[in-house]
Order: C-alpha cells, then sequence, then structure tokens
C-alpha cells in the first residue's frame, strides 16, 4: 500500500533567485508522486522558473495565485525518478 | 570577571573573527578582563578556493595551506581540538578529545560539511574539488590524461560552496583541453538544476553566449538522483539520464556534525541565524558565520568575511558598552575566471541583484590579487582595501535611536 500524499507549505519570502527553485527542489527531494507542494515566493522569477521546471520535468502546476504580499504557486508531483 | 568569548571553527570566518575581536578588544585582553578563544578543527588553514587551481592548473596541493597559529594574533588562545557538541542553554563547548569550555559570547563559524556519500553512487562514480586540495588533486589527475569523451561537470546538491565554481571549472577545463589541442575530441556539460547556466539572471547573461561560443553545453532542471558508476550514467529525478566519461561532481552540502550533534539546526543542519545581525535564533549571546548558516546567500569567504567584521563589532560594543550596533547588508562579491585571462564579479547585496557583468582583464587580477593577499588579509590589516572596494557592507546606529543608516 503506497503512503497518503502529503501537502507541504515551502515559505521561501525574502529570497531572491535562486532560492525560491532551491527551496522547490529540496521539497521535490523529499517528496513523492502525488504530493502537493505549495511554494510561497516575493522574487517574481519565481514563476517562471517553477513553470519551465514543471514543463521539463513533467509534474504540474495546479495554482499560481497573488496573496497580499507574496505570490503563491501550488505544484503536484505527478513524476519523480526513472 | 573575565568576558569569555569563544569562536568554534577555525576557517575563513572564525579566524578572521578572532583577528577582528583581538583587534578590538587588545588592551582588555591583556588585561585580563576579556579571552578570546577559537576553537578549531586543526594546526593546517587552507585556502579553498585555491582548489580550482590544484584541479584545472595543477596547482601543488600544498601551495595554499598555512598553519592556523601563524594566522592568528598573540590575543587569541588557540585549541586544535574540534568542538563535537555546543549546549547552547548551558553556554558550554565540548571538544571531541573531551575538553569543556564556557563562554558568556558565542561565534559559530563551522562551515559546510561536504558529502558524496549522500547521493547513491556519487561517491564512487566521481571526482570533485569541493573536499579538500587532496581530491582536487584527483581531479588534475583525471583531466591531465583525459584525451577523448564525455565530461560532465554535475550540481549534485544546493546550496554549494562557491556559487561561480561548476562553471569556473567548464570554463578552466575548455582552457586546458585546448592548450593540449584535444578540446575538439571531449564534450564539456554542465549538469545543473537550474534553469540556465547561472542561476542569477544577469550573470547567466553573460556565462551563456560564453558557453555557446567555447560549445560547453548545459542541461537544466537535473537534479541529481543517482549515479551508476559502472554503466558511467547520472541520473536525475525529473528523469533524464546522462552517459559519462569522467564526472566531477560538486557534492551534496549540509551542515557540520556538530551542529546536528548539538540539535540546533534546520532539517540540513543549517544554523538559523538573522541575516542581518547572525544572531542565532532564540539566542542573544551566540552567533553564526559563513557557510554554517541558513541565510539564503552565497556560501563563500567574502560572505564569511564581511558577516565576521559585522558581529566582531557588535560583541566588541557590547563589551565596551558603546551601545553600537552593525547591521550586515549582504553584500556579496564572488569572481569567476572565464578563460583567457578574463574574469567576472558576482556582486550584490540583500536588496540589489548582482550587477551587469563584463570580462575583463582588470577583474582578474583582482582576482587573482584577493587570492594573493588572503593570508595577510586574515590579521586585519587590508580592511581599509577591501572597504574601499566593497563600499558599504553593513548599516551602523546606535540602539534605541529612533533612525538607522540608509539601507541598500
Amino acid at each position: 500500500m503506497s503512503a497518503p500524499s502529503t501537502r507541504r507549505t515551502v515559505d521561501s519570502r525574502g529570497s531572491f533567485c535562486p532560492g525560491p527553485i532551491t527551496d522547490l527542489f529540496k521539497a521535490y527531494r523529499q517528496a513523492s508522486v502525488g504530493d502537493v507542494i505549495e511554494l510561497w515566493a516575493t522574487d517574481p522569477a519565481a514563476e517562471s522558473d517553477v513553470r519551465a521546471w514543471a514543463a521539463r520535468s513533467g509534474n504540474k502546476v495546479l495554482e499560481v495565485s497573488k496573496e497580499k504580499d507574496f505570490l503563491k504557486i501550488v505544484v503536484e508531483i505527478d513524476r519523480k525518478g526513472r | 570577571m573575565v568576558k569569555r568569548l569563544a569562536i568554534v571553527g577555525s576557517g575563513t570566518g572564525g579566524t578572521f573573527t578572532a583577528n577582528f575581536l583581538s583587534t578590538k578588544l587588545r588592551a582588555r585582553v591583556r588585561a585580563a578582563e576579556v579571552q578570546i578563544l577559537l576553537v578549531g578543527e586543526g594546526f593546517r588553514h587552507h585556502f579553498q578556493p585555491a582548489s580550482l587551481d590544484v584541479a584545472f592548473k595543477g596547482a601543488h596541493p600544498d601551495s595554499e595551506s598555512r598553519s592556523e597559529m601563524e594566522l592568528l594574533k598573540p590575543e587569541v588562545t588557540y585549541i586544535p581540538d574540534p568542538a563535537g557538541k555546543v549546549d547552547l542553554e548551558n553556554r558550554t563547548i565540548f571538544t571531541v578529545g573531551g575538553d569543556v569550555f564556557e563562554y558568556d559570547h558565542l561565534i559559530m563559524a563551522t562551515g559546510a560539511e561536504v558529502s558524496p556519500q549522500m547521493i547513491p553512487g556519487l561517491a564512487e562514480g566521481s571526482v570533485n574539488f569541493h573536499t579538500g586540495p587532496v581530491n582536487a588533486t584527483k581531479v588534475w589527475d583525471s583531466v591531465r590524461s583525459f584525451r577523448k569523451g564525455k565530461i560532465g561537470v554535475l550540481i549534485a546538491g544546493v546550496p554549494h560552496k562557491c556559487p561561480p565554481s561548476p562553471d569556473e571549472a567548464l570554463f578552466l577545463l575548455d582552457e586546458y583541453l585546448r592548450h593540449r589541442g584535444v578540446r575538439e575530441d571531449v564534450e564539456l556539460t554542465l549538469l545543473t538544476p537550474y534553469p540556465k547556466a547561472y542561476p542569477a539572471d544577469r550573470i547567466a547573461k553573460v556565462v551563456s553566449p560564453l558557453f555557446e561560443e567555447k560549445g560547453i553545453k548545459v542541461v537544466p532542471f537535473f537534479n541529481v538522483d543517482s549515479v551508476d558508476p559502472s554503466a558511467k550514467k547520472v541520473f536525475s529525478l525529473e528523469g533524464d539520464e546522462y552517459t559519462y566519461d569522467l564526472l566531477i561532481a560538486i557534492p551534496p552540502h549540509r551542515g557540520t556534525r556538530v551542529v546536528r550533534e548539538s540539535g540546533f539546526g534546520d532539517e540540513e543542519g543549517w544554523i538559523k541565524a538573522d541575516r542581518r545581525t547572525m544572531m542565532v535564533e532564540g539566542h542573544d549571546d551566540a552567533f553564526a558565520i559563513g557557510d554554517a548558516t541558513n541565510i539564503p546567500i552565497s556560501k563563500s569567504g567574502v560572505v564569511a568575511h564581511l558577516e565576521s567584521k559585522v558581529v566582531a563589532e557588535n560583541i566588541a560594543s557590547e563589551v565596551e558598552g558603546t551601545g553600537r550596533v552593525c547591521e550586515y547588508n549582504g553584500r556579496i562579491n564572488c569572481p569567476m575566471e572565464v578563460g583567457g585571462r578574463r574574469a567576472i564579479f558576482v556582486s550584490a547585496t540583500y536588496k540589489k541583484q548582482p550587477s551587469d557583468q563584463s570580462p575583463s582583464l582588470v577583474k582578474y587580477a583582482m582576482k587573482r590579487g584577493f587570492g594573493a593577499i588572503y593570508w595577510s588579509a586574515l590579521s586585519g590589516r587590508w580592511e581599509w582595501m577591501m572597504d574601499a572596494y566593497l563600499g558599504q557592507t553593513s548599516e551602523e546606529f546606535v540602539k534605541g535611536a529612533q533612525q538607522s543608516a540608509p539601507q541598500t
């Protein structure tokens, strides 16, 4: 039986590029297929970096929304490893 | 009562801090009012950036190493016995050799642990220049006998020391292989977790065209999963694979054992510290500097240097009761050689992203110059020149005053 999927929030606010994408990669390394990672970032470059990574790696950006003073990017892990 | 100032770690940050405190509090040390204790890793101090010269230019591994004792001012008491555990609640350091030291103020300058073993197959399947000059020599041995095939430079974990070093390694490899006349027979590739050849946009705009011009390939979004040394293949979490003849890795980093054993690091062993005062979270008598912290900034010598200056200033101010407080503004200045005796600098602050750069001979000469004066700079004697070159690196104000200096 596989482990239940989890949702994890990664707070990368205040961190410039490559901080947010680096934090996302750390969470991705620990995640399993089916997990959801919610990335909080103040660096506007985070959205394009995450979208490009998701397109390349076969993962899915579920949501990008502007909160009061940060960007919320929600990613579903659909693919990891060979 | 003697004020006991203890520094843990004898790399760039720890040595600078000890010497800065010594300069600022010399009279009080001589009057036995203050004790400066440096608990270090051993007798030798290595200039870590020189590992690039060892790995890609064949420099001798002993050429950039000195006795730690010779680098310290006489007011510093040096204990060449690494700390095994630090108890922040009871202000106590326990060394591996069994000594116990109590302190009033603590500076953790314990650096990073570089561990190829964290990725399956990486230790067996790669060489690297981030784990000391001896292993950098193994890179040189592999490179100088390499005639034909594929060399991959793999960023196997982030963050890592010296962010420009993977790109710089490729520039130096390109130059060396051209010099030997075998460049046409060698494919050079950067395997990076980042979207581009360098994580910061303005630096990527310089590096990417140069890579293209020199025929250096980039595989982006490559977060390494494992290495198969017998098949000479490296696999990514994203599902890609790369076949190599020589794999030069920047191995994963984490906080050092003393931090992990002491229980005040984050999940990777980095010390949680304020990015401006370097104060350890929840402890106003403890500070962390350099590679050891979780502060989102380059893990580099210049950061350790500038943070040590701020921490030493603030501790000296506390001892003297002046009420002056300094805050680090995140100034970084990381050099990158791009071949042909040209270099750029990755320069930024917390509020200012890296500035536009163009490679130049002057910057190359400055990079080599900074390396040449490293040993004497550790004493603090070149601070006037560093201040003139780096400009504002901290903001200063008086505790309780309404206004602080303008921030950059």
